[in-house]
């Protein structure tokens, strides 16, 4: 399973302990979590989930949620969206120029759903600056290590090393990302980590690594890959065998068969031709 | 066809019987149409509900109608072997017999199978064998055994008929279209030389062919189980054990079948005690090896003590599951026809038949006994609260399939009767000159015998 | 508390996305509407993928695989899963989990939680079955039409178009993972044509088993049992990527099944199950007896 979704699921608990009782009009009582996500492609977004009681907490599909960008004086709605059957809705961010940033470059947002007749409104604001993380690769000797720099972006694209920011490690597998790390970023943004030996690649070794920062209170959660070709080689077995198991039998079975089949139908053909010179012998 | 004076008067008395029926014959054969018709209706409501209907569930997946598939199987070695292996050995006795062994062959071997299909969930899937059969499946080679079986056994019954197939068509039958059929199927066949050799030929070659066919055709039924990981069943020997039972349980209907078609036939003169005797004796010889079979299968896996096998040990020997299914199936079916038959004074006609009813009998529990219990004990702990699926127990769908399975079997069985004579009238009188010829000998041999005693008495006489 | 509670909504996610699709339409008329209006097949869904990408998917393109294709496996993948017998304490929300999914009624399950005792000696346990897939199946090995078979990523399913129903893959099983469909099945839901990486709709005369949800897979998603269990007692995960996960938690396989003294069930019969059993040592839970009336 996604991390990200785990993630999502802390925010749930978070919403579960927050949000106050059931409403007196016998509305249903909804909650919204927001969440800011800058993906590895340098896209930011920002992914709201609806959840509503009913008898438990579920999704709520089809629901209109709007974004809004704000400060202290204005607010602009930025789009309005309608969640999925996950009750997700994600809103790409990127050089959208209603947003607002405050002097230190933070930008703030408010979600918002409306409600309806059997559903109570709610509302998020979200504050986050923006940063970068990039992921580099180093080799001396035989040891191995992976590097990350996180920096933020200040007003006019100002860039400047974070400290002392959380930067977790992941290789990327199937279904999740394994955990091989997690490191504080020095004074110039700086966090590195050994490789793990003995680690299988795909066919030519590649591994996808994938460092993270995951929920900050001032830049959300940001995403940064690399690929580097240190795993272990995995043999692909190409089955064609022929086996007990497989499409095709083995061959000896094949010929056995063959055999043992066709001696008894050749003595059958041949008793048939007798049968027939009977015939003919009259 | 020139028939002699001998052979002519076998021939009236068989016509005189296939074109009539008693009354007697009318109500049996209304018995057996009643059964049939009930295994009809419980086959109508097994297709529309589905198996559902029958005792089998999740743990037994298989229920009698694989125990009743073995034991069909299992009596087509009448004629198989017997008939293969007394015809090979020119045995002259053998002629009364083996038409009725030939004809069990047939009819069970196109009644076996025919429960596999009842126990497949979808019949209407028959043609995926051929589709996507796979050689590796012990099913694919059973399919390929049997089918090839049952061909052997049809053309080596219809050799043995050519000779009285030609005698029919010669005979003038009432219904002309018995002669067109008889015509059809005899070949030309006029007894002369060329057609003797040919014949005989043929006749030989299948005879040999049948007998190594019949033994692989058993040990693939065995495969079936044996090739899985399941106690009771992943034995190296139950290929030769199925193959040594199947005779055994063949031997016993054959003599089933001469004790009914001798009693409702009157067929005393042609099916005499020495057929019985012969029979009897190749009864116990393998009741004898069956037994040394089931005995060193069950001393190996109760000595060896493996967990599974002793779960599956036990319950064949609590008397409040399988014990006494178990002793009547291992002990009594065996160990009374071996007695009967071996001590002389209880050697008489009806009780070497009543012995092989009981050896049949305990044959088909025992076919049962190796499927069920099994089947009772997965290897991973059995936590089910459905009675259903921890014990099985056949429902009456499954009972009436069965039984007129055996309705079925005797219903062909009389109908091919009423068809074939069902003793080689050319070479029938054969075997009774046998047997009055050893008649004879034995009486001379007595004779002898009792002259030369009296002569010893005498000269002792004189000696004194 | 606090964490059963986060499990229990994440389950729902999962469990209950439909029942929640139909509420939204009951609760929000308007917008569900306007949704209804667009044509079915040309209906976009936006997901945001394992990548991290937003992806536009059309609804109706979402299909399994078909027969043909699902004969040959997802390439490069080798699926395994590990169960964890020291965190299971018979929870039983995987069972619900994948009967839901596959649309199960309760008198055939795929999996299984049996209450093990090694030896009298040792505490008993309980033991959550499902298919083995094993690399060496006798399933496979005796099917006479090849409508179970083995891919290329450890999988053994079931085409159940093919099934012949003679049900000697159930009498070959040593583990006894497969049921049969005795009757006629609960009529099932699906908006798509049969494959046999779904197993839906079952059809009458026809074996079943836990098939390891390859419609899952092919997403790369995990089982629906895997993030059912509260306890995170199941893992799954691909061999050759070294890497399993149940749900929350990712391990390198080699290092679990090393550090815990995993174990294969019945290891000497030589079918090489793709399941590993970690040992119930150091419990999470004290063993509890199953309540009454509660069958396996």
């Amino acid at each position: 399973m996604n991390n990200l979704f785990k993630y999502i699921l802390f925010g749930f608990m978070a919403l579960i302990f927050a949000t106050g009782d059931i409403s007196a009009q016998g509305k249903k009582t909804t909650r919204l979590q927001v969440e800011y996500y800058k993906n590895h492609d340098k896209m930011e977004m920002l992914i709201a989930t609806l959840i509503a009681k009913e008898r438990r907490y579920v999704p709520l599909a089809g629901a209109m949620i709007r974004f809004y960008s704000v400060n202290d004086t204005s607010k602009a709605l930025l789009e309005e969206l309608v969640t999925n059957d996950e009750g997700k809705v994600v809103l790409k961010i990127n050089d959208n120029s209603k947003i607002f940033y405050d002097p230190s470059g933070i930008m703030t947002f408010e979600v918002e759903y409306g409600g309806n007749s059997s559903y109570k409104s709610v509302q998020r604001q979200i504050s986050v600056k923006r940063a970068n993380l990039d992921v580099f690769f180093f080799q001396k000797d035989s040891i191995k290590s992976i590097e990350v720099n996180a920096s933020e972006i200040g007003p006019d694209n100002l860039i400047t090393p974070i400290q002392g920011l959380h930067v977790r490690f992941y290789i990327k597998g199937t279904f999740s990302l394994l955990d091989i790390g997690k490191e504080k970023t020095d004074q110039y943004g700086n966090a590195r980590i050994d490789f793990p030996v003995y680690m299988p690649g795909d066919t030519a070794g590649v591994i996808k690594i994938v460092v993270k920062i995951e929920d900050d209170d001032d830049y959300g959660t940001i995403e940064s890959r690399g690929e580097i070709n240190w795993g272990i080689p995995v043999k692909v077995i190409k089955k064609e065998r022929r086996g007990l198991g497989d499409t095709d039998a083995p061959l000896w079975m094949v010929y056995t068969l063959i055999i043992l089949l066709s001696a008894v139908w050749f003595h059958y053909l041949y008793v048939i031709y007798m049968i027939i010179k009977i015939k003919l012998a009259r | 066809m020139e028939l002699d004076q001998k052979a002519t008067r076998t021939l009236n008395f068989f016509t005189a019987q296939m074109v009539t029926i008693s009354r007697y014959g009318i109500i049996r054969l209304a018995v057996l149409l009643i059964f049939v018709l009930g295994g009809l209706y419980a086959l109508i409501v097994q297709i529309v509900k589905g198996h559902i209907v029958t005792g089998m569930r999740d743990n037994v997946v298989w229920g009698i109608y694989i125990a009743n598939f073995i034991f069909f199987i299992g009596i087509s070695y009448a004629g198989a072997l017997i008939s293969g292996i007394l015809h090979l050995l020119r045995v002259k006795w053998r002629t009364p017999i083996i038409r009725i062994a030939e004809i069990i062959t047939i009819v069970s071997t196109l009644i076996g199978p025919a429960y596999i299909l009842l126990c497949m969930g979808r019949l209407d899937r028959l043609h995926h064998l051929a589709l996507y059969g796979r050689i590796q499946s012990p099913i694919i080679w059973d399919v390929l055994a049997i089918s090839t079986y049952l061909i052997g056994s049809i053309i080596f019954l219809y050799l043995a008929c050519i000779r009285d197939l030609a005698a029919l068509r010669d005979y003038p039958f009432k219904n002309k279209w018995r002669n067109k059929i008889y015509r059809f199927l005899a070949v030309d066949f006029n007894d002369n030389t060329k057609q003797n050799r040919y014949l005989n030929r043929a006749l030989d070659i299948m005879s040999a062919i049948i007998i190594p066919l019949a033994v692989l055709v058993h040990s693939v039924l065995a495969w079936i189980f044996g090739m899985t990981l399941r106690p009771g069943w992943h034995s190296t020997i139950f290929a030769p054990y199925f193959v040594v039972a199947a005779v055994f349980s063949g031997t016993g209907v054959l003599i089933i079948a001469m004790w009914v078609f001798r009693r409702y036939y009157k067929l005393e003169s042609y099916i005499t005690k020495i057929h019985f005797n012969y029979l009897g004796i190749m009864l116990m010889i393998l009741g004898a090896l069956y037994a040394y079979f089931t005995f060193s299968e069950y001393l190996t896996s109760w000595y060896g003590s493996e967990t599974w096998d002793m779960e599956v040990l036990y319950k064949l020997f609590d008397p409040e599951e399988y014990w006494w299914w178990f002793f009547f199936a291992a002990i009594i079916g065996v160990v009374l026809p071996i007695i009967v038959i071996l001590i002389p004074k209880f050697r008489t006609i009806n009780s070497i038949t009543a012995v092989s009813v009981i050896a049949v009998l305990a044959l088909w529990v025992k076919r049962y006994l190796i499927i069920i219990p099994t089947l009772e004990t997965p290897l991973l702990p059995l936590q089910d609260l459905r009675p259903e699926y921890i014990h099985y127990q056949p429902t009456m769908i499954e009972w009436l399939l069965t039984f007129s399975g055996v309705a079925l079997f005797c219903l062909i069985f009389f109908l091919f009767s009423k068809f074939i004579p069902i003793i080689p009238i050319i070479k029938a009188e054969e075997g009774k000159n046998y047997a009055q010829l050893r008649k004879t000998v034995m009486e001379r041999i007595i004779k002898r015998k009792l002259k030369e005693t009296k002569m010893k008495e005498s000269q002792k006489i004189e000696h004194l | 508390m606090k964490k059963r509670k986060i499990k229990q909504s994440r389950r729902k996610f999962f469990a209950k996305t439909i029942t929640a699709a139909a509420g939204a339409i009951g609760g929000i008329g308007l917008t569900a509407h306007s949704c209804k209006s667009k044509s079915e097949e040309h209906e976009k869904v936006t997901l945001l993928s394992q990548d991290g990408k937003l992806v536009q998917v059309d609804k109706a393109a979402i299909t399994p695989a078909s027969p043909a294709e699902a004969r040959k496996g997802i390439p490069g993948k080798h699926f395994v899963m590990v169960v964890d017998l020291s965190r299971c304490r018979n929870a039983r929300k995987c069972i619900k989990a994948c009967d839901h999914h596959h649309q199960l009624t309760p008198d055939r399950p795929y999996i299984k939680v049996l209450r093990m005792q090694d030896n009298p000696a040792s505490s008993p346990y309980w033991m959550p079955k499902k298919c083995f897939h094993c690399d060496n199946p006798p399933c496979v090995k005796v099917c006479p039409v090849g409508a179970t078979f083995k891919r290329t990523d450890g999988l053994v399913l079931i085409d159940n178009h093919r099934c012949i129903g003679c049900r000697f893959c159930m009498a070959a099983c040593p583990y006894s993972a497969r049921v049969f469909n005795w009757g006629k099945p609960k009529p099932q839901k699906t908006n798509h044509p049969y494959s046999p990486e779904t197993s839906i709709p079952s059809q009458i005369g026809t074996v079943e088993k836990c098939d390891f949800c390859p419609d899952m897979l092919r997403q790369n998603k995990v089982p629906h049992c895997i993030s059912a269990c509260p306890n995170g007692a199941l893992y799954f995960g691909d061999q050759n990527s070294d890497s399993v996960t149940n749900g929350s938690e990712t391990v390198r396989l080699s290092t679990l099944l090393r550090d815990k003294a995993g174990y294969r069930y019945l290891e000497e019969l030589g079918t090489q199950p793709n399941v590993y059993y970690l040992p119930p040592a150091n419990r999470l839970f004290p063993f509890k007896d199953a309540p009454e009336g509660q069958s396996s």
